[in-house]
């Protein structure tokens, strides 16, 4: 009787029964546990394999370094910091920007009318899109001849046509303003639907405690979105620190390497050059503690700040 | 009365009026690069690189999608391996997904906690670089040459295990008992109950995975080598012409052929897709 | 403390109409109870002197200002809502003094204020703790602490006491009779339940679907009410409304009937049987069946079994009438036909 209760501990004694169900459970589960240790978990140990050689794709286990890669990549050859310190700077320009103004739009956008409906339907259409759809768009509004429309714009007000995606000090912020582009609409979603939890009364309060629109939104709205904003911080700082697609279709990691990302520099070598599978390696476990160091620091960091009701 | 009424109606919207007048401005500049998309894609390849560039095509041709179609590489082929894919890994998921969320959300069994433990480590690890190791191993399996590349590695759906346990988790254990009372078999139960119950939540997955697959390059672009297996993602950049300079009618038309099956379904179904992305697990 | 008059007040949502050419007088510093079922229109009356739900058309006066049109903050009122609608975010302190700082209130007499009305809601030793920590009655007091630190000429109050258990409920009642009592302040105060609005009342308004059923003391409403809703919506159990052979309407309260075992000469007497008996302790309530009507009757003696036969009778004073819409027929100027309707009713006797 107790094996066709649920909420009894299998019986003690090893019934036919109990064991025949045990293992049907664990057939239900092994197919995505396999997955998981073929897919997720081997490849992280295989990584620090094969930062520990130098080898390529073909033979990746060549000549034993042991933490010769890792030395490498952070002192003596500069690339690896270098794009290290570039991707830092996208994160640092991105994620401040997308994020308060993903709120802003949430905030904007917020009362149930159908102007506002219709908005967050637009808003939220280029993230459906593929990124490097997007990044073909906006490469294209971006071109550096006369004929690209950014171009024709900033003619129109008497300026040279510009390379904004060969030049430094633009390229990168064309790439942030791209991806900002196709990630507002999401954010401001999830802000909206968690806007939507705060009972309307608590608005009428404040109109009632003589509060104006701006200090409602910093002493009321902000600190109860803050459980939001703050999960909303970690996936967008490790999202952006993976930029890959956009950055290398929009401009290859130029000019010279003043754009090139961290994951560029792994995927570069790890498929293109020769004999630098083991940096690749290195590369990516490096890449790795980062993230999982920045997500430690924002849950410590913020959960003093953050209010949970 | 109606005139009073209807006075009082416009005075409570005028100061919304400058709100939505910058609403509108805001959805033009963000519609702004569909539309430059479409409409580069429908001039000829010398009005596309015009100076000035003009906002409206001077000449309505189907140039380019011409172009595109008459090259050497197929366009269908690219559509059929993205639709394999796509469809591959949904299926793969859902095999792997719906059984193993059943077992944690309703089954007790010896070592339950660690296997759960194994998958909520999964979720926490930053699945950055995977596809270096991955794609040797696949090359040694002698995959490289195929789509499976593509669908294998993404079978294990942890985000939809975490979501679809919940959901399950919502349907009263009193339901499975008098099933089981009834004779029903696990697969009954999980095919005629659980998955009925749980609509949204599967909707909102397999949404996500269509939408995560389609619209996929990077992976694709690690394990694949052969044209034969590139899927549409990979198809835009195969469209520029290497001679001529960027050949922006064709690249946007490629584009469009890309991006225009995703915009379409998302008129149609704009409210169902929003609700699915803003789904939280909670009935 | 200030006097409310609404003017040919008009709330329509698109096609319904909630309230329509509604004229009423809140009277300055008495505790005004607006009563009715939901969706009466009560809570939307509120809101309209709150300004935070304005009117389709109409006007409304404090003190003779015309406030239809001026913002919320600047009408000199404080709402306490039914869910509290604290700031969850901010200790108690900071909730009390939010409206303060905005009003940018020195900060000497704010402290000072809060100090004053903490004490009086007895929150003191909460003052920097966070609304989550605190149970319900206490939010609730923070809600009043908040309102009462503007020092108002009105206090609105949304059903505050339906989120709070049974015991509370009643303790709070009469705090705020008592606060009410301290303060002088006009109380305008909306709620659902008849008990409530009797207990604690000044003047009831007693509304249905958008109209004003009748606007009186308790004592008024319950012993002389206007029509057969109001007669019926206060008093538990409701009068006894039975229809007469000429078309109008008889009413009598269950307190007011006599049960005897031998009929009574004179009045309104009729046979009937006991179906039910509820043994509540101090009194009886009794449901009677005589031929085809039923009538509750509430007395103090339990001895009347069920199924036994008893005579039910009502003495004249206690009679009411009411016409065939409902309407109340007062003997004062009717006279005559009061006379008519008093034998009607006797010979409705089956003795």
């Amino acid at each position: 009787m107790s094996d066709l209760t649920l909420n009894t501990k299998p019986a003690r004694r090893l019934t036919r029964k109990s064991v025949a169900n045990n293992l049907f459970s664990w057939a239900l589960v092994l197919p995505a546990i396999l997955f998981l240790a073929v897919f997720t978990f081997y490849p992280l140990v295989n990584l620090i394999q094969l930062s520990l050689y130098r080898g390529n794709i073909t033979n990746p286990y060549k000549t034993f370094r042991g933490i010769e890669n890792y030395i490498d990549i952070l002192v003596k050859r500069p690339q690896f910091m270098t794009t290290l310190k570039n991707t830092a700077l996208y994160v640092v320009m991105y994620v401040p920007i997308c994020l308060s103004l993903s709120l802003i739009f949430s905030v904007w956008l917020q009362k149930a009318r159908k102007m506002n409906n219709f908005a967050q339907t637009c808003f939220f259409a280029p993230h459906l899109v593929a990124t490097i759809s997007s990044a073909f768009m906006w490469s294209w509004i971006f071109s550096p001849e006369s004929s690209g429309i950014a171009n024709g714009l900033i003619r129109l007000f008497g300026f040279n046509t510009h390379n904004w995606l060969g030049s430094s000090a633009t390229a990168m912020v064309c790439v942030m303003i791209m991806n900002t582009w196709a990630s507002i609409g999401h954010h401001a979603l999830i802000f909206l639907s968690a806007l939507k939890s705060i009972p309307g009364e608590v608005y009428e309060a404040a109109e009632l405690d003589s509060s104006s629109s701006i200090k409602t939104f910093f002493k009321i709205t902000l600190p109860m979105l803050s459980p939001q904003i703050f999960l909303m911080l970690i996936t967008m700082t490790t999202n952006s620190f993976k930029i890959f697609e956009s950055v290398r279709q929009m401009t290859g990691g130029g000019p010279g390497i003043s754009t090139k990302t961290v994951c560029m520099f792994i995927y570069d070598n790890a498929f293109e050059t020769n004999n630098t599978l083991g940096l690749a390696g290195a590369a990516s476990i490096v890449l790795t503690i980062i993230l999982m160091l920045i997500t430690l620091l924002d849950f410590k960091g913020l959960e003093k700040k953050v209010h949970y009701q | 009365m109606q005139q009073l009424q209807l006075k009082r109606r416009f005075v409570n919207y005028l100061p919304n009026l400058f709100s939505d007048l910058l609403k509108i401005a805001c959805v033009l500049v963000f519609i702004f690069p569909f539309y430059w998309m479409i409409i580069t894609s429908f001039k000829t390849y010398g009005e596309a690189i015009q100076v000035p560039p003009t906002l409206w095509p001077k000449n309505f041709t189907l140039e380019a999608y011409h172009n595109i179609f008459s090259m050497s590489i197929s366009f269908w082929q690219y559509a059929q391996n993205s639709i394999i894919v796509t469809a591959g890994v949904i299926i793969l998921q859902c095999l792997i997904m719906i059984p193993a969320a059943y077992a944690f959300a309703k089954r007790q069994f010896v070592g339950k906690g660690i296997a759960w433990a194994v998958v909520i480590s999964a979720l926490m690890i930053p699945g950055t670089c995977t596809y270096v190791p991955i794609y040797m191993v696949m090359a040694k399996a002698g995959l490289i040459p195929s789509l499976w590349p593509q669908i294998i590695p993404h079978g294990c759906n942890v985000f939809g295990i975490f979501m679809l346990r919940q959901a399950f988790k919502q349907v009263p254990d009193e339901l499975l008992e008098s099933a089981r009372l009834d004779s029903a078999t696990e697969a009954q139960i999980v095919l005629r109950i659980m998955l009925p119950m749980a609509k949204a939540a599967l909707i909102t997955i397999c949404l996500f995975s269509f939408i995560g697959t389609w619209n996929s390059y990077f992976w694709p672009l690690v394990m694949t080598n052969n044209d034969k297996y590139r899927p549409l993602t990979m198809y835009i950049e195969r469209v520029q012409d290497a001679d001529v300079g960027n050949k922006w009618n064709q690249v946007m038309a490629a584009n469009v052929l890309l991006v225009g099956p995703v915009l379409l379904i998302y008129l149609f179904a704009s409210q169902k897709i929003i609700r699915a992305f803003t789904y939280n697990g909670v009935k | 403390m200030a006097e409310i008059r609404f003017e040919k007040v008009c709330k329509f949502f698109d096609k319904a109409r909630i309230i329509e050419d509604l004229d009423l007088t809140i009277q300055d510093g008495k505790f005004t109870v607006l009563v009715g079922a939901s969706g009466c229109g009560k809570t939307t009356l509120l809101r309209m002197i709150a300004g935070i739900g304005p009117a389709t058309s109409g006007h409304i006066y404090m003190d003779g200002r015309d406030i239809t049109d001026t913002a919320p903050a600047k009408r000199d009122i404080a709402m306490v809502f039914q869910n509290y609608a604290i700031y969850p975010t901010m200790t108690v302190r900071e909730n009390i003094e939010f409206g303060l700082k905005n009003k940018k209130v020195p900060k000497a007499e704010r402290e000072a204020l809060i100090k004053e009305y903490a004490a009086v809601v007895g929150l003191t030793d909460y003052l920097d703790r966070k609304p989550g920590t605190l149970s319900g009655g206490q939010r609730q007091r923070i809600a009043l602490a908040r309102a009462m630190v503007k020092k108002p000429a009105v206090f609105l109050m949304d059903e505050p006491l339906s989120n709070l258990d049974a015991k509370l409920r009643v303790q709070m009642r009469s705090e705020l009779i008592e606060l009410h009592n301290k303060l002088k302040t006009t109380f305008v105060y909306v709620t659902h339940d008849q008990v409530e609005a009797m207990s604690m009342a000044d003047v009831i308004v007693l509304m249905d679907k958008g109209r004003i059923m009748q606007e009186a003391s308790p004592e008024v409403i319950y012993n002389d009410p206007n029509n057969v809703f109001t007669a019926q919506f206060i008093g538990t159990p409701p009068m006894n409304i039975i229809d007469m052979p000429d078309g109008n309407k008889l009413g009598f309260r269950p307190e007011r009937i006599a049960l005897s075992y031998a009929p009574v000469q004179g009045d309104f007497t009729r046979k009937g049987t006991v179906l039910t008996r509820e043994m509540l302790g101090s009194e009886t309530l009794y449901k009677i069946d005589c031929s085809g009507n039923t009538y509750m009757a509430k007395i103090d003696d339990p001895n009347f079994a069920m199924g036994e036969n008893v005579y039910v009778h009502v003495a004249n004073e206690h009679l009411y009438f009411f016409d065939a819409e409902g309407q109340r027929i007062r003997e004062k100027g009717n006279e005559t036909l009061f006379a008519q309707l008093l034998k009607t009713a006797g010979g409705m006797s089956n003795v």
